[in-house]
């Protein structure tokens, strides 16, 4: 027995405040807004709908935010071009395919993570911090709305019939300043996706079995095991799926990035220069990371798998058109290269084409499916793609149980 | 008849006349009775002097015989007559430190780049009685070393409840307490079981050391029964990971709550009898059960119960120690949640076993040093079969480990423990190692 | 079903009388351990040196204290044996216990006065207590492992306690014995 000994009960409690926690998640993990009828959109919200649907902020007059991101297409592309058409008469192509705006509102502004993994941001090389940085470059981009100045959006803007109602939430001066009524603008945008329910519904199939309301069918849990196993699909490593230990439904991304090694897209007119390389974090829409970090040139985000079955342009060039070429592509990418990549002047295979030849080495190598040297089998045969494929059908959102 | 003023007076003068004569006849007697008692007083100085001067003497001898003699333990030395009741020497609040802790050294067998040494726990534990009904017990631990956001160590509040003492053997406790299930989890300093790390079956199957928040009530009875009853929160089913080994490892390890924001939606309860009737033998069971769904939105598993039983004996003949325990883990209604985690390499298990037997024997003692081998051999399974899973897209439930551990325990004094032992697994044998430890509890 | 357990515990917590850690006076205790006892005379121990080394040779363990509380019963005039009063430490709290003795030194009868530890109540079990019986600090068989069996569980409360009774022997041994 001791008497106590104050400084020690002290200095316990220091030690005990100042322990660190647990293993933080890189992602903030809010839950998704409750869904509530537009009409409880804020004000801001309100305005920001109708500026991603009003056409009339183009160049051209004929496109807005919801031409490309079509709402009753997962706000993703309604064709197969490897990149849409804008400009002032909507024949000058652009340079990636279209992304889902669905399920962003969780992503974090772009930082490396402590183990020195890239993680975060907006668009495919994740250059933009926030949902309303993004919404920034389509208004004014000369392959998209091709406005040229924040001065001609604004101008359009202020003969827009919700004017008043801008004026009214943001002050009736905004529109004399160029710079500032275009920030307002993305914000409202901004409001729009992280409120309007329809940004993130988790009401697809897959949501209702993680739920136990509804069975999956044989095809789609075959297709599920696929996924999850780590030494078949293993899709689950870089699109998790699993509810997180608060409850969180699954946003089948990581927020990472990855160099896959595709193909080059003969079907993006960019790519007829030799010169030209999309290189994603290193370039050449963000430029702060090619001297510091060669190794990360080639690799783009991770994409959310929800709704990834109402696409029909897969990757950031493009490069398949059907689920089933961009998943044997995964799994036989090292197994069968002759059957993605074109031959060259002697016969060898280009593999990796579509990244200088300095950075080849940055491909992602290591992890299943795409780890296997050529003669090995591939990691899923024709018929478990099959499967795959179903299950990735049920991450459809708007699934009712019959 | 009237009394007159003059008649009063002359009454009272005759009196006050008659007194000193009166008094001059009584008071010879008290002048005599005066002398009788100052020569009384007299002898009682005496007696008293002659008493104070023995126990100056007594006092004196005590001294030197005190410091001459091993120091003395907290007993009170009174050198006076016994008088009613005995009170200990602390009447008022109390407060007492101790705390135990332990240094392993691991070395597999088969793989010696594995070898590592770690400071496994630290522990300090505060012990406040308040008074002779209610004491404040708490426990605070530290493992691995070092705790920060970019280390592998752990600082935790093992126990931190109060306890009241209502009577007739009747205790109650509320706040973080020790779960009475098996026998280590409410015995667990190194001091008090053998072999450098604890048994797999109290650590994979009971998940020692395991506590939960709540109220429980505590009595025993002159038989030598001692019964447990509590209320308590219990696991989160919503936390297991199916792709990671943590819930292969220890099923309940991986979604205990340990009061940290604790899901009480669904409560558990427990309780635990030990019997002690016969000297040297314990005969005991325990069970735990509650849901652990927790009425989650958008969770498959809100009906799944998990129940933990265990029976154990331990038998202390002269100079051995020996022991035996099973226990079973069961979780129900897993098959919706596990169809979510086709395909992924640690699905829920629908039950979870194990079983050991233990001898140690004293063999030798000297001075303070005392030698005790011992041979343990558990079997456990933490995965022992699954919930049907269709078109066999399950994972196959793992054949039992077997572990055979051999060592020795030497006690140095009371309080500390030097540890050697080696185990052999026959299922993994890449896990055979040997071990060392250092332990010490006060 | 779920409220049900709080409420058996809580009717539980009422209805208990007055608490118990304190199980016996001195009084009960010399009673409990001499119930032929007419006469109860306070018959205090201080040892010398010597004595103490005495003790020390025969207990194998150091003899601690000088002055033992020591209660002598008796029925008229005779004799029937001692009664001494002592402390230890359990794990963590004191435990008062009295050793009851015959005039030839050994063991009577134990009795546990205050135990006020969570685990560890079973030393008042009669059973517990009776393996002391009979047993003096010539004859052994007063150490946990060797004639005392312990209670799981409570190692150290048992060992000190059984430490005790057999120091409370050799003292009896010594200074008691006729």
């Amino acid at each position: 027995m001791m008497p106590m000994q104050r400084c020690l009960i002290v200095s316990f409690t220091v030690m005990l405040a100042a322990c660190g926690g647990g293993s933080g998640d890189s992602a903030p993990s809010t839950p998704p807004a409750p869904s509530a009828p537009a009409a409880t959109l804020s004000a801001a919200a309100q305005l920001g709908q109708k500026i991603f649907n009003d056409s009339s902020l183009s160049a051209s007059g004929r496109q807005s935010c919801a031409s490309c991101h079509a709402p009753d297409h997962a706000f993703g592309p309604t064709n197969d071009l490897s990149a849409q058409l804008g400009g002032a008469n909507l024949d000058v192509q652009g340079f990636r395919a279209v992304p889902s705006l669905r399920y962003l509102g969780q992503t974090p502004a772009f930082f490396f993570a402590s183990d020195g993994t890239p993680t975060g941001g907006f668009n495919r090389d994740g250059r933009a911090q926030t949902l309303a940085e993004q919404a920034e470059r389509p208004f004014l981009a000369a392959h998209e709305m091709a406005n040229g100045s924040k001065q001609a959006a604004v101008d359009k803007l202020k003969q827009a019939a919700y004017i008043e109602q801008f004026r009214a939430l943001f002050g009736a001066a905004i529109t004399d300043n160029a710079d500032q009524a275009f920030s307002r603008m993305t914000f409202a945008v901004q409001a729009f996706e992280q409120e309007a329910p329809e940004f993130h519904p988790f009401d697809s199939k897959y949501d209702q079995f993680v739920a136990g309301k509804v069975k999956l069918n044989e095809a789609e849990l075959r297709g599920l095991a696929l996924f999850n196993n780590p030494q078949k699909g293993n899709c689950a490593a870089c699109h998790p799926n699993a509810r997180g230990a608060d409850g969180s439904p699954p946003l089948f991304t990581d927020f990472t990035f990855d160099n896959l090694g595709l193909p080059r897209n003969k079907r993006l007119a960019a790519t007829a220069d030799p010169t030209y390389f999309d290189l994603g974090l290193c370039g050449p829409d963000r430029t702060d990371l090619a001297a510091s970090h060669p190794e990360l040139c080639g690799a783009f985000k991770v994409p959310t798998l929800r709704n990834v079955a109402t696409r029909k342009v897969f990757f950031h060039n493009g490069a398949f058109t059907n689920l089933k070429d961009a998943l044997g592509f995964y799994v036989r990418r090292d197994t069968n290269p002759e059957e993605w990549y074109p031959a060259g002047a002697d016969g060898t295979i280009q593999k990796f084409n579509d990244l200088p030849l300095q950075y080849r080495k940055n491909v992602n190598t290591e992890e299943v499916p795409y780890n296997r040297k050529p003669g090995m089998a591939p990691a899923l045969s024709a018929a478990e793609i099959d499967d795959l494929i179903q299950f990735l059908g049920t991450l459809t959102d708007g699934y009712q149980n019959p | 008849m009237i009394l007159t003023k003059k008649l009063m007076a002359a009454a009272l003068g005759a009196t006050f006349l008659a007194a000193p004569l009166a008094a001059s006849a009584s008071e010879a007697e008290l002048l005599a009775r005066m002398e009788k008692m100052s020569a009384e007083l007299e002898q009682l100085k005496a007696e008293l002097k002659a008493s104070m001067q023995k126990t100056n003497e007594l006092e004196k001898r005590q001294q030197d015989m005190a410091t001459a003699a091993a120091p003395a333990a907290p007993a009170v030395t009174l050198p006076t007559p016994v008088v009613a009741s005995v009170e200990p020497s602390h009447t008022g609040p109390v407060t007492i430190l101790s705390g135990y802790g332990e240094i392993n050294y691991n070395r597999p067998t088969k793989d010696a780049s594995a070898a590592q040494a770690d400071i496994r726990r630290a522990v300090i534990a505060i012990e406040h009685r308040f008074d002779e009904k209610t004491k404040m017990v708490s426990e605070f631990e530290w493992e691995h070393g070092v705790v920060s956001a970019s280390d592998q160590g752990e600082s935790e509040i093992e126990q931190l409840y109060i306890e009241r003492e209502f009577g007739g053997g009747l205790r109650g406790k509320v706040g973080l307490f020790l779960i009475p299930s098996g026998l280590l989890n409410t015995n667990h300093e190194p001091t008090a079981y053998y072999g450098v790390e604890r048994n797999f079956v109290e650590t994979a199957i009971i998940p020692s050391t395991w506590r939960e928040v709540g109220v429980g009530l505590s009595g025993d009875t002159d038989a030598g029964l001692t019964w447990d009853v509590g209320v308590t929160t219990g696991f989160d089913l919503g936390k297991w990971d199916a792709t990671s080994t943590e819930g292969r490892d220890s099923p309940l390890g991986s979604i205990h709550q340990e009061g940290q924001f604790a899901k009480s939606r669904d409560l558990a309860v427990h309780g635990a009898l030990n019997w002690r009737g016969i000297p040297g033998l314990l005969l005991g069971g325990s069970i735990f059960s509650g849901k652990a769904g927790h009425n989650t939105e958008g969770f498959a598993a809100n009906d799944a119960r998990i129940t933990l039983y265990d029976l154990h004996a331990r038998y202390t003949p002269g100079l051995w120690d020996l022991s035996a325990l099973y226990a079973r883990g069961q979780i129900s209604n897993t098959e919706a949640l596990n169809d979510t985690f086709v395909g992924s390499p640690t699905p829920v298990p629908k039950s979870f076993d194990g079983w050991y037997t233990q001898a140690a024997y004293q063999l030798l003692k000297s001075g303070d040093y005392t030698l005790s081998p011992f041979v343990r051999y558990e079997q456990f399974n933490t995965a022992k079969s699954y919930a049907f899973v269709p078109q066999g897209l399950g994972v196959a439930p793992t054949p039992d480990e077997k572990v055979t551990t051999v060592g020795a325990n030497l006690k140095v004094g009371e309080g500390v423990v030097l540890k050697a032992d080696y185990q052999k697994f026959k299922e993994d044998k890449s896990r055979d190692r040997l071990n060392l430890g250092m332990g010490f509890a006060y | 079903m779920r409220y049900q357990p709080l409420l058996a515990l809580s009717a539980c917590a009422l209805c208990a009388p007055a608490f118990a850690t304190q199980y016996l006076t001195a009084e009960q205790a010399q009673q409990a351990i001499f119930p032929d006892a007419t006469t109860f005379r306070p018959q205090p121990l201080a040892l010398n040196a010597a004595q103490m080394q005495q003790v020390e040779k025969l207990a194998a363990m150091p003899a601690r204290s000088v002055n033992w509380r020591v209660v002598g019963a008796y029925k008229g005039d005779t004799l029937l044996g001692y009664m001494v009063l002592d402390e230890v430490t359990g794990k963590f709290e004191l435990i008062s216990y009295a050793v009851g003795l015959n005039p030839d030194a050994s063991v009577k009868q134990v009795e546990i006065m205050t135990y006020r530890e969570s685990h560890g109540g079973e030393i008042r079990l009669p059973a517990w207590r009776r393996q002391f019986i009979g047993k003096s600090a010539v004859g052994g068989g007063l150490s946990i492992g060797d004639g005392i069996a312990n209670i799981s569980g409570a190692t150290l409360s048992c060992t000190h306690l059984t430490d005790g009774i057999r120091r409370i022997a050799a003292v009896a041994q010594v200074m008691l014995k006729k």
